[in-house]
């Protein structure tokens, strides 16, 4: 393999890894932009996701797509309870306080999955393609699975901010929430809204992430801190710059392969934290949300 | 002003001397009833390890459990305080600080991970806790523990050597080494190198990777850019089930080799059939067909207990035995007494209570236990032990040797 065709499989990669790596995200950078703390809980929310579609799937006998949407849902509507149980009460006591809860929060929840389905290792109801070929070149059916499934959801959320009178009301909250309540928005319902869809895509985040490897109660733990790295890479509380950020850490990571060994790639994204931070301190995009 | 001190009226002396007797007569069980010995377990109930951690932790109390129904031990019920070290370090240490500075266990059973072990170590020998552990990571052995540490798994150098023999006796040529990023890692690399050099065989290369990764499909680009003939995945059962997906989607053809810890059955039940074809995985074995293999399979109610069940079976053997030897329960007096008891002249038992009643009786024993025979060298590694291999077909485990 050729250095030109090396370069082009580790960009593939890294589209690969940063799309996935996007969806959750957005969750956490939606909830940051609408609620203004960083909801760590993330973390569980996409475990929880991926549980339940690993339900759906495995137990229903549900396909992948229904699946998919099952842990969108469940996460979704666990986001928002947990939010207005555990979370609401704390908000007034700052954001510090509200994140630290929110990590007390994810921990608590990856043990009530672990107390439902013990710590195994799990996988979905899926075969295991071979990967095509283009020559030199290798794409797995599966993660452009993954990444088309990923792009709709996207696409979806972006149309809903764009054009939608409630998507609308979200990003007023978000730029400036007291001009936003002068106007009459019910800041409250925008974000019980901002909860469902972060956490739904958190949830949704996780089954692919699931899809792709196999789950267990840590699966969003061990990917929280390149979702976190992405959103403030991209300008946290920007929901483009999540997408951005998130390819940005995934492409770095990968291409970092081509001087570094392997055991240095998370090293990367927190190198690219540190310099984009360094140059653009409210991330690449800065933190309007839309 | 002095009181009299009152004389206790016959009928009383006699109730005294009838509860007395009835507290002697009593079997050995009531009269265990002093305050607990406490003995500290430390294993991954969670995290990479939550596969064995609990397995462990039901032989280390089976024992126990057995320990108590039989006596006790000088005459007191062992009780287990039990931790999770989430096979993660920090969450290790603290856990091993609690066990330490206020639950004052003596010794601390079961951490797994090498660099768990490595991590709560010095605090264990600083504090002359005994430590009792499966890690296999050379370096663990090598710290100046003073005594305070044993392990019933063989080190990396026995297990890296004899797993290169058993690589080159299939006729495997062109190995390729991925490791995860463990204290293990190098000293395997190192050994397992020269062990397929002196069979006519070669290491053509070797990569160490990031753990939590979701994938590793450009891990094995590389690896598969030398063209190996087996790809030994050292590493843990999370990472590896990605490597296995990630092999197979890339359309590797060759073999496959990894721990028994990373390709468990539940991994198998968690991939299709076809992904984990022809792996070949290895451990270190129980001691199949020993008295104390039969015993500990009994004891637990499974017909075959593994490695790590064997070897938390005779950790709390061990550390029992040493304190009936010693006749206290403290760090210091396992370090000086397990060799006694483990090693040497004395006549051979195969569980604790058969040792125990041997020294209550002032006899010498040596312990021989469901892992092997459980003698220690001065730095506290076994001297001996046997490897099971086993090759996966249609998702089941098939029996190939113990070697």
């Amino acid at each position: 393999m050729g250095l030109a065709e090396r370069v082009i499989q580790l960009l593939l990669n890294g589209l690969m890894s940063g799309a996935l790596l996007a969806v959750p995200a957005i969750g956490l950078t939606l909830i940051y932009a609408v609620l203004r703390f960083p909801n760590f809980a993330v973390a569980a929310h996409a475990t929880v996701g991926a549980f339940a579609g690993y339900v759906a799937n495995t137990r229903l006998g549900l396909p992948i797509l229904p699946s998919v949407l099952c842990a969108f849902a469940v996460a979704g509507l666990l986001g928002v309870a947990s939010d207005e149980i555990v979370l609401k009460p704390f908000r007034p006591a700052g954001p510090i306080t509200t994140a630290i809860a929110s990590v007390a929060l994810t921990v608590a929840l990856e043990n009530v999955v672990r107390f439902g389905f013990g710590n195994e290792l799990r996988g979905y109801d899926l075969p295991i393609a071979r990967d095509w070929r283009l020559g030199a070149i290798r794409i797995g059916p599966q993660q452009v699975e993954n990444l088309a499934i990923a792009i709709i959801a996207v696409a979806a959320l972006f149309a809903f901010l764009g054009s939608t009178r409630t998507g609308k009301a979200m990003r007023a909250v978000a730029d400036n929430p007291t001009l936003a309540n002068i106007k009459g928005i019910n800041a409250d319902a925008i974000g019980r809204l901002a909860s469902f869809a972060g956490m739904g895509l958190s949830g949704l985040g996780g089954m692919l992430i699931g899809l792709d490897t196999t789950i267990d109660p840590l699966t969003g733990f061990r990917t929280v801190l390149s979702v976190f790295a992405a959103a403030v890479v991209g300008g946290l509380g920007s929901v483009p710059g999540a997408v951005i950020g998130a390819l940005t850490v995934g492409i770095g990571e990968e291409l970092s392969l081509l001087f570094l060994s392997p055991e240095y790639r998370s090293v990367v994204g927190f190198l690219v934290i540190l310099l984009v931070l360094t140059m653009r301190p409210r991330g690449i995009l800065g933190q309007r949300a839309y | 002003m002095t009181r009299p001190i009152p004389h206790p009226s016959r009928r009383s002396l006699l109730r005294v001397a009838g509860a007395l007797s009835v507290v002697g007569a009593a079997p050995r069980v009531v009269r265990a009833q002093g305050p607990t010995i406490r003995l500290g377990v430390l294993t991954p109930l969670t995290g990479a390890g939550g596969f064995d951690g609990p397995r462990m932790l039901k032989a280390m109390q089976a024992v126990a459990e057995e320990i108590n129904r039989n006596g006790g031990l000088l005459d007191r019920k062992i009780e287990l305080v039990v931790e999770d070290d989430e096979t993660n370090p920090e969450a290790a240490v603290r856990a091993a600080r609690k066990l330490i500075d206020v639950d004052k266990v003596p010794v601390i059973m079961g951490t797994w991970a090498s660099a768990v072990t490595t991590a709560v170590a010095p605090l264990c020998w600083e504090s002359k806790t005994f430590l009792t552990t499966v890690s296999g990571a050379d370096s663990i052995t090598q710290l100046p523990h003073q005594g305070y540490l044993i392990r019933t798994q063989p080190n990396t150098q026995l297990q890296a050597g004899k797993q290169a023999e058993f690589i080159a006796s299939m006729g495997m040529k062109r190995v390729f080494l991925m490791s995860i990023q463990a204290p293990f890692a190098a000293p395997t690399q190192a050994r397992l190198a020269d062990v397929l050099k002196q069979n006519n065989a070669e290491l053509i290369g070797s990569l160490i990777y990031d753990k939590d990764k979701t994938t590793y499909r450009s891990e094995v680009d590389q690896a598969l850019r030398d063209n190996p003939d087996l790809i030994y995945l050292n590493g843990y059962a999370p990472d590896v089930t990605i490597l296995l997906r990630d092999l197979y989607r890339a359309g590797y053809a060759g073999a496959r080799f990894a721990q028994s810890y990373a390709v468990t059955s539940k991994v198998l039940e968690s991939l299709p059939a076809e992904v984990t074809e022809g792996v070949y995985t290895v451990q270190p074995s129980a001691d199949v067909g020993s008295p104390a293999f039969e015993l500990a399979a009994k004891r637990l109610g499974i017909p075959q207990p593994d490695s790590y069940e064997a070897q938390a079976t005779d950790w709390t053997s061990l550390v029992s035995l040493a304190i009936a030897k010693a006749k206290e329960a403290t760090g210091t007096a396992m370090r000086d007494n397990v060799r006694k008891i483990s090693q040497g002249p004395g006549t051979k038992v195969y569980s604790a209570i058969e040792g125990l009643k041997l020294l209550a009786a002032a006899g010498e024993v040596n312990y021989e236990g469901a892992s092997g025979p459980c003698d220690f060298n001065e730095i506290g590694d076994i001297l001996d032990c046997k490897f099971r291999y086993q090759r996966v077909e249609k998702g089941k485990f098939t029996f190939l040797k113990i070697v």
